[in-house]
């Protein structure tokens, strides 16, 4: 009796080891959704927006995991591009859907481009892809300001003036999306006890699920998970390596710049300078709060970690507000909740990897006592 | 011709270009309506404001740990220090020096926690020692609104409580190092007291690298399996270049107030780790390799751009396209770093 | 075989640019200005606004404009039918149609309600022009914000 009883703790820690961060995660959401006083339908009809609103931006992020690049922080680059897309259609004055695929249209080849410059710098790196990826997306929106703070309106000709600062040239602040404004979400879309649900959203996502899970099986799928187990080895099965791994960044960029023309339809207003560099910190975030790790994340992870992610968001600053006081307080806490939660995975990843290296140098070095035995 | 190659591949040529840069902007500067003299009185001060932060690179270079981006961490620190000496009412150069006083011991705890962290994922550090900084600043954001201090310089005006987010050093230990012994050169002035500390740090730390423990520490990171066979204990060496370079980052914060006239909490140490780091690479050092002349030269090159930019081109081009160029330097120099193979095992 | 996939690379970026400007026709969004003034036209000629009249785009409101009354429409695509109800000298009650394409590349146009009942058949370009709104310009001062310190907005 005492054994199975024993086995049973022995599960849930390994349960809880193994998933440390979303059970965290749990734990909080448990202490804070009372605490801030949200009604339960208030919740639910703010995480389903935000699932409709930032699932498609997270799962482009699978793919470098998958091909071993780790978290593409590279992915404000798609960010940056769907925004130069999104810039573009509100000056012709296109709107609705077309102007959604228009935008799509327009930046699939900046991200090409962006995410093939970024797979080669990538490729220089090699075992320092995250914090390359990182430095990346700094300099790129160095580059995005360049473009879009001076060159528009200037050099390259705007001829909306409404988009235009009072000094002559470079994007205003804020760039107002009403044109295309929930134009997905509403166009087919139901509304379940008082709850308006984005059918349409929804059913590109579930696209999106099914071409990555498709894709997994594909050759180019297949190549990418041996390059991410083992770049040697799959570079002596005759695959090209660096070419492999150009393309997982360039899927991931691209996709991700359709992801954030999904999140800004929903938003309806475009911050022109600081959109894209939030966007790349809370999928991560995300991600990794739904379990995933550097080197492995399902779509599992994606759907887990928006929902807890964002309610930790939500109800953060109002159960911060009853706590103590003072709702800058779980301001301030969901933020660095959102920081911890990726440098606790980190970490765990290192020393799980370094565990993992150590047990088998051991089962190898028990293996050759063996033979020489 | 060969040996102009092998000048420029040692040299690193970002650096060329970019000294060649900073040249370029100073002899524009004058015919711009620039005061060269008011640029080389900012540059120089800046120099002193930035140096002891990009100080504390070297330490954890020098041992492998590749370079700090957790600096926040011992900007904390420091600025824990400099909160509580404001709130025990020391003024002056005392001020200063109780600040230190009291950032050392959070300075070596808080260092001792970190390195402990990044012994235990060797390989990974940068990006953790990124995002252990970001967490810090963030807990410390929720801190800054909780501890109880109470002088009314410091706190926001109606509740009493609660920290403000700029806070002035004017009072306390405002310019302190600046003025001493300062030397006026016609219109530029040389905060020569900065400088000093500064040179009595580097001097220091120059002088630690030729002790024994030094050239330990720089053995473990250019060659750690040499170093284990000597019989370093390489996790502890780690261990105490991580608190050197807290240590220093506490310092150089408070370098930084005295002259800026500023503390500032919250969200400002956030991103203050970047531009030391490009500072370094600026330099000449790599990830694994950094001396004192390139912590030297960096700062100087780095201020030097950051000045002269803004300040330059204003006049020039009427755009102020300095916060793009400050971008695109910075970042650059730190791909341009993480991207060469001077890698010796990994 | 290489040939092959050139072939059909290049089909597919043909078809993604067709696609572009299907959407480009498809979603530019214009203003229409329906007008009621009395024109001067080149021959010296004036043909008389029209004391009331019903103007209606497509299938959006109904707009009754009095002489030299304005109103806009704001419509998506390029073909529309402007439908409008007049009372003529003889105070009988006319309502015609006409189906129209706005020009591509403009953002504004007007269309003089006078000049389409006068001339019911008369070709788009008699009735319907160009508008270009005044430049006004008013000194603002906008600071861009380029760096958000928090590091975290108010929402994601």
């Amino acid at each position: 009796m005492k054994a199975v009883r024993q086995t049973f703790w022995k599960k849930i820690g390994d349960f809880v080891s193994n998933n440390m961060v979303p059970v965290l995660f749990v734990v909080i959401c448990a202490f804070s959704i009372p605490l801030s006083g949200y009604s339960a339908n208030y919740l639910l009809s703010e995480i389903i927006v935000r699932i409709s609103r930032d699932s498609f931006l997270i799962v482009s992020l699978l793919i470098p995991i998958m091909a071993g690049m780790g978290l593409n922080f590279g992915m404000t680059l798609g960010a940056m591009a769907a925004e130069i897309g999104l810039i573009c259609i509100s000056d012709w004055g296109i709107v609705g859907i077309p102007g959604m695929v228009l935008a799509a249209i327009i930046s699939t080849p900046i991200s090409v481009l962006l995410g093939w410059w970024c797979g080669k710098i990538l490729n220089m790196a090699k075992g320092r892809e995250m914090v390359t990826s990182y430095i990346i997306g700094f300099f790129m929106n160095g580059i995005y300001q360049l473009v879009v703070l001076y060159c528009m309106g200037a050099i390259i000709p705007v001829r909306s003036a409404k988009l235009v600062l009072p000094r002559g040239y470079g994007i205003r602040n804020t760039v107002n999306l009403s044109g295309i404004r929930k134009s997905l979400d509403n166009l087919v879309s139901l509304k379940i006890a008082g709850i308006s649900i984005p059918i349409a959203t929804f059913a590109v996502i579930v696209v999106l699920c099914l071409f990555v899970v498709w894709f997994r099986k594909t050759k180019l799928g297949q190549d990418m998970r041996a390059v991410g187990q083992d770049m040697e080895v799959a570079r002596a099965a005759g695959i090209k390596v660096e070419e492999t791994r150009i393309i997982s960044i360039i899927i991931s960029t691209v996709l991700a710049g359709y992801g954030m023309i999904i999140y800004l339809q929903n938003m309806g207003t475009l911050n022109t300078y600081n959109s894209h560099t939030q966007v790349g910190m809370f999928s991560i975030a995300a991600l990794l709060v739904g379990g995933a790790s550097v080197a492995k994340a399902n779509i599992r992870n994606v759907f887990l970690g928006v929902i807890l992610f964002h309610l930790m968001f939500i109800v953060s600053p109002m159960a911060g507000k009853n706590l103590i006081g003072e709702a800058q307080l779980g301001e301030y806490f969901r933020v660095f909740v959102s920081y911890g939660v990726i440098t606790l995975s980190l970490v765990l990843y290192e020393v799980r990897k370094k565990r993992e290296a150590n047990r088998e140098g051991q089962e190898l070095a028990a293996d050759q006592k063996e033979d020489a035995r | 011709m060969r040996k102009i190659k092998e000048f420029i591949n040692n040299f690193g040529l970002p650096r060329i270009i970019i000294g060649l840069f900073l040249l370029l902007l100073f002899v524009v500067a004058p015919f711009v309506g620039v005061k060269v003299s008011t640029s080389i009185n900012d540059t120089i001060v800046r120099f002193g404001m930035n140096s002891v932060m990009v100080l504390a690179m070297v330490p954890m270079i020098h041992s492998g740990c590749g370079l700090n981006f957790g600096l926040p961490l011992g900007i904390i620190a420091g600025l824990l220090g400099a909160t509580m000496s404001l709130e025990a009412e020391v003024h002056g150069f005392a001020g200063f020096m109780m600040a230190i006083v009291f950032a050392t011991p959070f300075a070596l705890i808080l260092g001792w926690g970190y390195g402990r962290l990044l012994n235990k994922v060797k390989g990974g550090e940068m990006m953790i020692a990124t995002y252990v900084g970001f967490s810090s600043v963030a807990f410390m954001c929720m801190m800054w609104l909780l501890l109880p201090f109470k002088n009314p310089t410091m706190v926001w005006g109606y509740s009493g409580r609660g920290l403000r987010t700029t806070i002035s050093t004017e009072g306390y230990y405002l310019h302190v190092l600046d003025s001493f012994l300062e030397i006026k050169l016609g219109p530029i002035v040389i905060p020569t007291g900065m400088l000093l500390f500064f040179a009595v740090l580097a001097f220091g730390m120059w002088a630690f690298l030729h002790t024994k423990t030094g050239t330990a520490m720089t053995a473990v990171g250019s060659n750690p399996v040499f170093a284990r066979a000597s019989g370093i204990n390489i996790d502890n060496i780690r261990t105490l270049s991580v608190i050197m370079s807290t240590w220093l980052g506490a310092v150089g914060i408070l370098v930084y107030q005295q002259s800026f006239g500023f503390i500032q909490l919250y969200m400002g140490p956030f991103y203050m780790a970047l531009p030391a780091v490009s500072a370094i690479l600026i330099g000449g050092a790599s990830v694994n390799k950094a001396t004192i002349p390139n912590v030297i030269i960096g700062t100087l090159l780095f201020q030097g751009i950051l000045t002269m930019t803004p300040s330059v081109m204003n006049s020039a081009v009427h755009t102020d396209m300095s916060e793009v160029v400050r971008i695109v330097v910075s970042n650059g120099m730190i791909l341009y770093a993480l991207t060469r193979k001077t890698e010796a095992t990994r | 075989m290489k040939r092959k996939c050139l072939v059909v690379r290049l089909i597919a970026i043909v078809l993604v640019i067709a696609l572009a400007v299907l959407m480009f026709l498809i979603g530019r969004q214009h203003t229409i200005l329906v007008d009621d003034k009395t024109i001067m036209l080149a021959d010296g000629t004036e043909i008389k606004a029209l004391s009331t009249v019903e103007v209606r785009i497509d299938k959006q409101e109904q707009m009754e404009l009095a002489a030299r009354d304005r109103d806009q429409y704001v419509v998506t695509g390029q073909r529309h039918t402007i439908t409008v109800a007049y009372t003529d000298s003889q105070w009988d009650e006319h309502t015609f149609s006409r189906e129209f394409e706005v020009p591509i590349g403009l953002d504004m146009v007007i269309i003089s309600i006078p000049t389409l009942v006068a001339r019911q058949d008369a070709p788009v370009g008699e009735w319907l022009s160009e508008y270009e709104t005044p430049k006004v310009v008013v000194k603002q001062e906008e600071e861009v914000v380029t760096s958000e310190d928090t590091g975290l907005g108010s929402s994601f």
